[in-house]
């Protein structure tokens, strides 16, 4: 049964940590767990960026992880999405004017869906996962005009 | 190197830490001979930070070192800087610092609790664990705003007060910790399966901790009576009786595995609960905070000249910072310590003789956050061949341990 | 083991290393409403005689514990601060006991103390990485906590030109409107 024109299938998430305090990450998690419950939609973490559908980013990018962000997202299939959680995935938030921090995200790969806060509260988080989900559909819809034509 | 070992590293992704790490194990068959650690993919530079600053901004800096530990680090900075400049905190001040601390022990080792649980494979034990969380998350909402990096602290004392009609609520939320920890204790305790799976895995022997200087749950799990509430006790714990917990309250024997961690992790929870009651009972009334303007208190800590220590047993060990001031808005030094930075060297005795498929669960049982692991590749040194096992695999490896023994 | 007064401890320290011990106080530490205190002792000391000291500390209790190593850029000298704990265990009994060193920057070296105490490994290995210190005995491994790739002789936490100053990325700055 479909619950509306976007609810076609489930979303399967990868997170990757690029230098993050963990503050959103055990959001992410608290996310995933009874009292918020992402999985009843059958939103999941999975263990690899071959099998995501979305990315989730938290914290600064480190010099060391930087390589490796950009990896991760050439590694997940299309179509995907990008959403960055936290303020300083955003914007750098705490974290400036050091020499090890190349800065938000979104200057090493595209994002789509931003969610402030520091940390986020997993309601939030829920938010941005289904503004992202939103997207997919409306980019597989017209991946599926465009096939047809 | 012998011709059938090969290589297996680890990571890098290790959230939470301070220092997220790459391991690097040599294994032969399925025992692990050799571990290398290489930290340093989380590297920030705080402390580099620290210095363009002033000590109002670095609290919340460091609060943002980890989220978890979010009371940690600021209780140790503050105090640090409050022995440099010579401020006496008021005793109201240090007994709400002490509650707010407690209860992120209580968040903090339950969330362990539940980690665990999940690298062993009892996903079951993780969600409910994680949902008996969340009430001691919404009593930290109440009492400071926040669910997490709660921004409380403040230097000479703390920016809100417990008000009346709080009281009632925290302790309604210990009774509910009371009721639910005989069952906590049932699952990790008595379950035959989790027994198994812990018991002599993972040693950490009482000469090697003390040798490699370990501290927290970590220690103590090893039979050492070490912990700074109760030798060096500072705010509130200087009047009430901490005593360090060690495994053989409960057992009467010091193994330590991660079993004996389980049972310290798990005592020091009614431990907290105590705590908080009795921080409620003898609460002073007064100040919260020594200098309210924030304007004044920065230029009072501009004139101020010194060096402090501060320190504070976070729930995984000793929080230590070292501040030094000398008549300048910022500060001289900032030096932060995290106690997985001493524990890391544990790891190589632990580790060391023990399965792949145990890896998840003894790396998880110091306690570094959450013990994820992003990738693992195996390289066959024979053939020179490369196998990627995946964390999810690594984990259904562990999994797959636990249904084998099971009985 | 026994325990020894702090005053008596500094004395001890004096006695053995004689004209080493360069400065020395004692703080006394008060905390809740009763009013009880603990102790503090800075000790100045030689650098040359650390690894001595440090075995002496060994003889007093067993084992040390070895917290950290702070570090300071003060012009000429590099300051190195060892913080080590000792009589853990009872209550208000644990002693807190720093070593000051001051190391001439054109003799950056201190002899390794890890083959007394192993768990100081991690620290000795960061303040080669910060501050280029050179630590004599301790076996030459990776990185710690900096990258591969970074630059030779930067030293990030150092304060004059070897500093990190420069490989800051002022991009988030925001520009103050006029």
């Amino acid at each position: 049964m479909k619950l509306n024109k976007y609810f076609e299938r489930s979303l399967w998430v990868f997170h990757l940590n690029t230098g993050s305090c963990n503050g959103c990450d055990i959001e992410i998690v608290a996310g995933l767990t009874p009292r918020y419950d992402l999985e009843r939609f059958g939103i999941k973490l999975v263990g690899s960026p071959k099998h995501a559908d979305v990315l989730l980013v938290t914290g600064p990018v480190t010099s060391k992880m930087l390589d490796r962000v950009k990896r991760v997202y050439e590694q997940t299939p299309d179509p995907k999405a990008v959403i960055v959680v936290g303020a300083c995935g955003t914007s750098g938030g705490v974290f400036y004017n050091s020499y090890n921090i190349s800065g938000s995200v979104d200057k090493v790969i595209p994002v789509d869906v931003y969610v402030p806060g520091c940390p986020p509260r997993p309601e939030a988080i829920i938010n941005g996962v289904l503004q992202a989900w939103i997207k997919l559909e409306k980019l597989r819809e017209s991946m599926k005009v465009a096939r047809v034509k | 190197m012998n011709k059938e070992s090969y290589s297996i590293p680890i990571g890098p992704v290790h959230p939470s830490l301070k220092e997220p790490m790459t391991f690097n194990f040599e294994i032969y068959g399925e025992r692990i001979e050799k571990v290398n650690l290489a930290p340093g993919d989380n590297h920030r530079g705080i402390e580099f930070m620290g210095r363009q600053r002033n000590p109002i901004q670095i609290i919340y800096l460091a609060e943002r070192i980890c989220g978890i530990c979010s009371a940690s680090h600021p209780f140790a900075f503050c105090r640090a800087v409050e022995n440099a400049a010579g401020i006496e905190v008021p005793e109201r001040a240090q007994y709400i610092r002490v509650i707010i601390a407690e209860l992120e022990r209580i968040h903090s080792h339950i969330l362990w609790a539940g980690v665990a649980a999940h690298e062993l494979g009892f996903d079951s034990v993780l969600y409910l664990s994680w949902r008996a969380r969340e009430k001691v998350l919404d009593l930290l909402e109440d009492l400071t705003g926040n669910r997490i990096n709660y921004g409380i602290f403040m230097i000479g004392g703390v920016r809100r007060d417990i008000s009346e009609e709080q009281i009632p609520r925290i302790r309604e939320t210990l009774e509910y910790y009371k009721d639910i920890y005989g069952k906590i204790e049932d699952i990790f305790l008595n379950d035959p399966t989790i027994a198994l799976r812990t018991k002599n895995v993972g040693v950490l022997t009482k000469e090697d901790a003390l040798r490699l200087c370990a501290v927290g749950p970590t220690t103590r799990a090893s039979g050492i009576n070490k912990d700074i509430r109760q030798d060096q006790p500072y705010s509130a714990y200087a009047d009430l009786e901490v005593k360090a917990i060690t495994p053989d309250v409960l057992t009467g024997e010091v193994n330590g595995d991660v079993y004996d961690r389980i049972i310290v992790r798990l005592l020091e929870l009614v431990q907290s609960i105590q705590i908080i009651e009795q921080c409620l009972d003898n609460m002073p009334s007064g100040e919260i905070v020594v200098e309210k303007k924030l304007v004044k208190l920065l230029n009072q800590l501009k004139k101020a000249k010194g060096e402090g220590i501060g320190r504070h047993e976070a729930p995984r060990g000793e929080v230590i910072h070292y501040v030094k001031l000398n008549e300048s808005e910022l500060p001289e030094v900032w030096k932060a310590r995290a106690p997985t930075y001493n524990n890391l060297m544990t790891w190589v005795p632990m580790l060391i003789g023990q399965q792949i498929a145990d890896i998840p669960i003894v790396i998880a049982s110091i306690d570094p956050c959450i013990a994820c692991m992003d990738r693992v590749t195996i390289l066959n040194k024979a053939n020179g061949q490369k196998d990627t096992l995946t964390k999810k695999d690594l984990h259904e490896l562990s999994v797959q341990k636990t249904r084998r023994i099971a009985p | 083991m026994e325990y020894i007064k702090p005053g008596k401890i500094i004395e001890l320290f004096e006695e053995k290393f004689d004209g080493s011990v360069i400065n020395s106080k004692i703080e006394i530490k008060t905390a809740g409403l009763k009013k009880n205190s603990y102790n503090v002792i800075w000790l100045q000391i030689n650098p040359e005689d650390l690894k001595n000291i440090v075995k002496f500390l060994c003889s007093i209790t067993p084992f040390p514990h070895f917290a950290m190593i702070s570090g300071n850029d003060i012009g000429e000298n590099i300051e190195l601060i060892y913080h080590f704990s000792i009589y853990y265990g009872e209550r208000f009994k644990e002693t807190s006991i720093s070593l000051v060193m001051h190391l001439s920057k054109k003799n950056l070296k201190i002899l390794t103390i890890t083959d007394l105490i192993p768990g100081a490994q991690t620290a000795e290995r960061e303040i080669k990485e910060m501050f280029g210190v050179i630590v004599e005995g301790l076996p030459d491994l990776a990185n710690i906590f900096l990258p591969k790739d970074f630059p030779k002789g930067v030293y990030p936490l150092r304060k004059d030109e070897k500093g990190a100053a420069k490989m800051v990325n002022k991009e988030e700055e925001v520009k103050k409107v006029e």
